[in-house]
């Protein structure tokens, strides 16, 4: 089972990994726009924080995080389990 | 290349505006929403925001 | 290469099981212009793109793709959830459930199972950048369709959502588009 919290950090996550996607497409077709670069950079640090903070507390998102014993990747739910 | 009106200079690219092609124009990096909304909206970009409005009925 | 990252682009939630509306949505698990035909074309053509931004923007936006088909295949599964045998075939989904059970078979709305047939790759930058602009139109009309085939507000949350990205995705394609003629424009590519 999940908690409220869960899904609420999840979410934020999913909001700052988007401006994430969303501006590493924007710089695909402007590699020299400086404005942009530093606001994903910025947005991708950010990203990191939160995931960070969601593991430590929920478990892996990716299986390249470090996981306790049992390993926690397997575990529900899965996205497309979760109510939003 | 020709420096006629027909060029059309974009974030430094250059390229002859002829008939017979199609061309975008490049965006700009402006203002952007912030994650939540961009989220919601499916856009970081308020100019390229276009939310679906139902047709009403002829 | 690839990673999994455990976790959806865009909280899908529907209201409730609607298995008439979780059939309409196969036209975008496994039809012509759906969110696999999309992945797989970007992630095809990229190998033939001539200039940097070009191949990062169809790898990009067709891993993009690949989220969308999850996303598309979250609300099939959520929309089906607990369904019967009778339920599915009420709803004109007997013929599926008869060969895939509850599974989710990319094949479109009708039944029609997807094919390498709905996409192209030329080997012409222009040629595969023009199709993709076209892509992405086709696909912004599916959805406005599907949106117009519902009153579930979690679908059609979504599905807006994904509409907006066919519109965010055909910009950036046009800058690929123009980026790909100014280098072809140079001299030593005029043929």
């Amino acid at each position: 089972m999940y908690s409220k919290d869960m899904v609420n950090l999840l979410k934020e996550i999913m909001a700052v990994d988007f401006v994430v996607y969303e501006l590493a497409l924007f710089l695909d077709t402007h590699p020299n726009d400086r404005r942009a670069l530093e606001d994903h950079n910025n947005f991708a640090m950010k990203s990191r924080q939160l995931r960070e903070m969601f593991e430590r507390k929920y478990g892996p998102l990716i299986l390249d995080s470090v996981s306790e014993f049992p390993y926690q990747y397997i575990n529900n739910p899965w996205p497309w389990e979760i109510r939003y | 290349m020709s420096n006629s009106e027909n060029e059309v200079k974009m974030q430094n690219l250059s390229v002859e505006y002829r008939l017979g092609e199609a061309y975008i124009p490049f965006q700009s990096y402006g203002k952007i929403f912030d994650p939540r909304t961009a989220l919601m909206n499916g856009t970081l970009f308020p100019e390229l925001y276009r939310p679906y409005r139902v047709r009403a009925e002829l | 290469m690839w990673y999994y990252v455990k976790k959806l682009q865009y909280p899908a939630n529907v209201a409730r099981t609607d298995l008439g509306m979780a059939k309409f949505l196969f036209a975008q698990y496994g039809g012509p212009d759906s969110e696999l035909s999309a992945s797989i074309r970007y992630l095809t053509q990229r190998y033939t793109m001539p200039i940097p931004q070009a191949k990062a923007l169809l790898t990009d936006i067709g891993t993009e793709e690949l989220a969308h088909w999850e996303i598309i295949g979250t609300l099939i599964y959520k929309l089906t959830d607990g369904a019967t045998p009778e339920q599915m075939r009420r709803a004109g989904l007997g013929d599926h459930f008869a060969q895939h059970d509850n599974a989710l078979y990319p094949h479109d709305a009708a039944g029609v199972p997807w094919t390498a047939a709905y996409i192209q790759a030329t080997g012409d930058p222009i040629a595969d950048l023009h199709e993709n602009l076209a892509a992405e139109q086709k696909a912004r009309a599916t959805y406005e369709h599907l949106i117009s085939l519902t009153d579930d507000p979690g679908v059609i949350a979504t599905l807006a959502f994904l509409r907006e990205r066919e519109i965010v995705h055909f910009q950036r394609f046009g800058e690929a588009l123009m980026l790909v003629k100014e280098y072809m424009d140079k001299p030593k590519h005029v043929f």
